[in-house]
């Protein structure tokens, strides 16, 4: 009996305290998690309670949605702007998982009140007014942009003030109408309308990437830049071929020139040239395989691979391969550059104003981190100038600006039986305009045609409308 | 002589009032004000609820007083039980403003009250338990395999473990749990060797493997897990316990590479936000329900735990913590450990192993079967479909869970009346 007892004695004590150990999680995580549970936009209580979500404003303070007198929640009144704007405003069923009615759902509700405030508001029968928030966005830009997408194609366009970090505009195709999804349940919408592809779109970079490449060039080896390289089209690595955009060849070319015309074979050499952890170093200072975490909104991570063959490693200097990015980070990358190689934290929510007029968060640009030299971000710049002056992005000009990029055709099928995913990423070199853009367009064919035209159109109407 | 001894029964019994009389009123009074405060809560008076404010106290009492004057039980273990019972009427009653539903639960509970008796009655009574050994054994692989009967096996969440005579249906692996634990208790008492134990562990083999045929997740674990440890504790084999374990955690990996109910469950524990208007509904809607509950909850009444589907059932605990708040939660989870910890006091001081064995099995099993529920509440771990005990509504849980509290309370008698002889028989040596 008397081992029996001790038998029973310690697992006694272990069923003991597995009760503690599951009290003190559920307390813990209860209490510290309880108002974002409670905020979810699935939560029905909130529809019932007297609380009123926040608005919604644009950087202007026109308002992107609000609370009307009965309680409804009402966006933009133009359809087509309210379908520009869904993904990145959101929607209160939820369907958008990124957008700021669910990310700041707990802002907009302000649920996180004390509870004497609680109690008072529940004897009072006062109403409860949640904070208010102005984003960066600015929302006649973005409709404009969705305007001038191509109709028929999917894609994102992501505008950025690259001296602060704000971000303008957000454009994803296709998009939806909340005020369908919020009407009917088995409202008819495309399937991947809920995402911002802006921010969760993951893609092959193709030749955008060229900029890191360059970048990881000139900084292990800044006389690079006066190297000469033989291009006749196709380059045999051993191992594998790397090609021209037609079989083009290009002739003998300085850097800058094979830039501008982005020529594969001479980044095929200058990636197979850099050591293998050199390119994969340059790549994550600028933020491949890094966890994202800015705080007011949430983008995917992009990836650029741990470990590379040869041929990978030459396929990765030219963008393909397993090298994936978001538009909103190629837009990152490109803002770095033309802030002299200081990347700025992006920035969606300018301002959070609770109901009594305090302001709780203002938003600072914060620097995110310095990813270049000042004099390879220049040349750098200085060869994008030259890609839209005359290389590939002609089209990218604008009357009195000096507009640079860099356009990609990306690869996404082994035998070119997919059309390229089109890509401009580039910027306004102007100090009172602080302007950069990625554009990408889904089957779009070349960069240097659609992608380019877009931007163009984009940035111009970014001078004219945020001033 | 006689008088010596009458003074000391005297004032045993007195000593057990006198602990258990606060406790009681208390007890009492939360019954009648809650479901007082229920009843008067909207303009028109709840009838029900009135009933039950009064019919809830009333029937604490009687049990308490009617089996303490019976046997010498512990009445902290009777009297918390009761109040568990309690709080599940109350909550069904606030929270399902349908009249039916604690009606029926109080019907139930009356019903497994009266179990609770004939339960208690029928262990101090059973001293030839060796000889019933393999046919209770049996008994309980045929009850466990009754689902199957053509006519009244019934599926139900994608388990077919219920069993349906005319207008009754009833889950047989919730009252085969006593059953196991009497099963297992008898072939573990008296400190057998491995050998001796193989009938016992491949009958509790056959029980969990004909459970995950009938794919009653919740239950395989319980049953596996309270196998493991009352084996343990019987034999303080630490390595035949562990490769039960090991097996266990095999088995696992198995069931979750196999059976595709297994990977949705845990598909949904990493992330019940990716689908949260659908699969992930009941586990969003706990959590939000928890959420909005806070540290003193939403009050009785003022929740609006109805947007969980299973508020009654699988999710009561959520619902639970809406309404009454975070530390209400806490303490009733502080209740079950103070059942279990009165239990284990039965097992320590019982006269034989396999009593010993009876009451250590039952409270780990209570105490198990609330920590894989509760856990599956609040996101800590995978959801099993478990009942929490006493206080989930449910026939099949409530009567069994009455079944074996009966049978703990009456061996706490048991050891009351071996205590107060041995008290006795030193008096006499010393006279």
């Amino acid at each position: 009996m008397k081992e029996l007892r001790r038998g029973m004695r310690l697992v006694g004590y272990l069923v003991v305290l597995m009760f503690i150990g599951l009290a003190v999680w559920f307390a813990m995580t209860a209490y510290t998690q309880g108002s974002i549970w409670a905020s979810d936009v699935h939560n029905t209580r909130l529809a019932a309670s007297n609380t009123l979500r926040g608005d919604i404003t644009d950087r202007h303070g026109n308002l992107l949605a609000t609370t009307a007198a009965d309680g409804s929640r009402q966006y933009t009144q133009d359809t087509a702007a309210r379908r520009a704007l869904s993904q990145t405003v959101g929607d209160i069923a939820g369907m958008s998982g990124v957008g700021v009615e669910t990310f700041y759902s707990s802002e907009l509700m302000d649920i996180s009140t004390s509870l004497l405030d609680r109690l008072s508001e529940l004897f009072h029968g006062a109403e409860h007014i949640g904070s208010s928030i102005q984003l960066t966005i600015d929302g006649r830009l973005q409709a404009y942009i969705s305007s001038k997408f191509p109709k028929g194609y999917s894609g994102a366009v992501c505008v950025m003030n690259y001296r602060t970090g704000e971000i303008l505009a957000m454009v994803s195709r296709p998009d939806y109408d909340p005020y369908e999804i919020m009407a009917r349940s088995d409202a008819q919408v495309e399937d991947t309308a809920f995402l911002n592809r802006c921010l969760q779109g993951l893609y092959t970079p193709g030749s955008v990437f060229k900029i890191v490449t360059l970048a990881s060039a000139i900084t292990y080896d800044p006389d690079v830049i006066h190297q000469t390289f033989d291009c006749s089209g196709t380059w045999d690595y051993g191992g594998g071929k790397v090609s021209c955009a037609n079989n083009a060849s290009h002739g003998t070319v300085d850097l800058k020139t094979a830039f501008k015309k982005s020529c594969n074979t001479t980044f095929g050499k200058l990636a197979y040239q850099l050591s293998a952890d050199g390119l994969r170093a340059t790549a994550e200072l600028f933020g491949f395989n890094e966890n994202f975490k800015f705080g007011d909104f949430v983008v995917y991570n992009s990836s650029f691979p741990k470990t590379l063959t040869l041929s990978e490693q030459v396929w990765a200097g030219i963008g393909q391969g397993r090298v994936l990015v978001t538009p909103l980070h190629m837009t990152m990358i490109a803002a770095a550059v033309a802030n002299r190689g200081t990347m700025m934290k992006p920035m969606l929510a300018k301002k959070i104003t609770n109901s009594l007029g305090v302001v709780s968060a203002a938003g600072q640009p914060v620097v995110y981190r310095q990813v270049l030299s000042e004099s390879a971000a220049s040349k750098i710049a200085e060869y994008m100038y030259e890609t839209v002056q005359s290389g590939t992005a002609t089209r990218a000009q604008i009357e009195n600006y000096a507009v640079c990029g860099k356009t990609g055709s990306a690869e996404i099928s082994n035998d070119k039986s997919v059309e390229t995913n089109a890509w401009f990423t580039g910027f306004v070199y102007d100090d009172a305009h602080p302007y950069a853009i990625s554009v990408v367009i889904e089957g779009g064919g070349a960069g240097a045609y659609m992608p380019s035209e877009l931007a163009a159109l984009s940035l111009k109407t970014a001078i004219k409308y945020v001033g | 002589m006689q008088s010596v001894h009458t003074d000391i029964d005297k004032m045993k019994k007195a000593l057990m009032r006198a602990n258990t009389r606060l406790l009681l009123s208390a007890v009492m009074m939360f019954q009648a004000a809650a479901m007082a405060l229920v009843a008067f809560q909207s303009g028109q008076v709840n009838r029900q609820a009135l009933f039950l404010a009064a019919a809830l106290p009333i029937v604490t009492m009687l049990a308490t007083v009617i089996m303490g004057k019976i046997w010498p039980v512990d009445r902290a273990i009777l009297i918390l039980a009761l109040f568990l019972c309690s709080v599940g009427i109350i909550t069904l009653s606030d929270i399902a403003k349908a009249d039916i539903t604690p009606r029926t639960q109080a019907k139930y509970a009356l019903a497994g009250i009266c179990v609770m008796f004939v339960s208690a009655g029928f262990i101090r009574k059973w001293t030839r338990w060796r000889a019933f050994m393999p046919a209770l054994m049996a008994l309980c692989v045929a009850a466990l395999l009754s689902p199957y009967l053509p006519v009244f096996g019934i599926v139900k969440n994608g388990a077919r473990n219920w069993v349906g005579f005319g207008g009754l249906s009833v889950q047989p692996s919730e009252f085969m749990k006593p059953v196991l634990i009497v099963c297992l208790a008898g072939g573990f008492a008296n400190r057998p060797r491995f050998v001796k134990c193989i009938p016992s562990l491949a009958f509790a083999a056959v029980c969990c493997g004909v459970l995950l045929a009938q794919r009653d997740l919740g239950a395989v674990l319980l049953y596996f897990l309270t196998t493991v440890l009352m084996y343990y504790a019987a034999t303080s084999n630490a390595f035949i316990s562990l490769a039960g374990l090991g097996m266990g955690a095999g088995s696992a990996v198995l069931a979750y590479r196999y059976i595709p109910l297994v990977q949705t469950r845990v598909a949904l524990w990493k992330n019940p936000w990716s689908d949260p208007t659908n699969k992930g509904l009941q586990l969003v809607q706990a959590l939000i329900a928890i959420g909005s509950g806070g540290l003193f909850g939403m009050g009785l009444g003022l929740g609006r735990p109805r947007s969980i589907p299973l508020y009654y059932s699988d999710f009561i605990f959520a619902a639970i913590t809406e309404e009454f708040g975070l530390i209400f939660a806490i303490g009733l989870l502080t209740i079950y450990v103070l059942i279990i910890l009165r239990g284990l006091i039965v097992a320590f001081n019982a006269r034989t192993s396999f009593h010993a064995l009876t009451a250590f099995g039952l409270v780990v099993m209570l105490g198990l079967q609330t920590m894989l529920i509760v856990g599956g509440n609040t996101k800590l771990i995978p959801l099993t479909g478990v009942t929490l005990p006493l206080v989930c509504y449910g026939g099949s849980s409530l009567v069994s869970t009455f079944f074996s509290m009966g049978l703990l309370l009456g061996m706490s008698s048991m050891n009351a009346e071996d205590e107060a002889k041995d008290i006795e028989r030193r008096e006499m040596n010393l006279i």
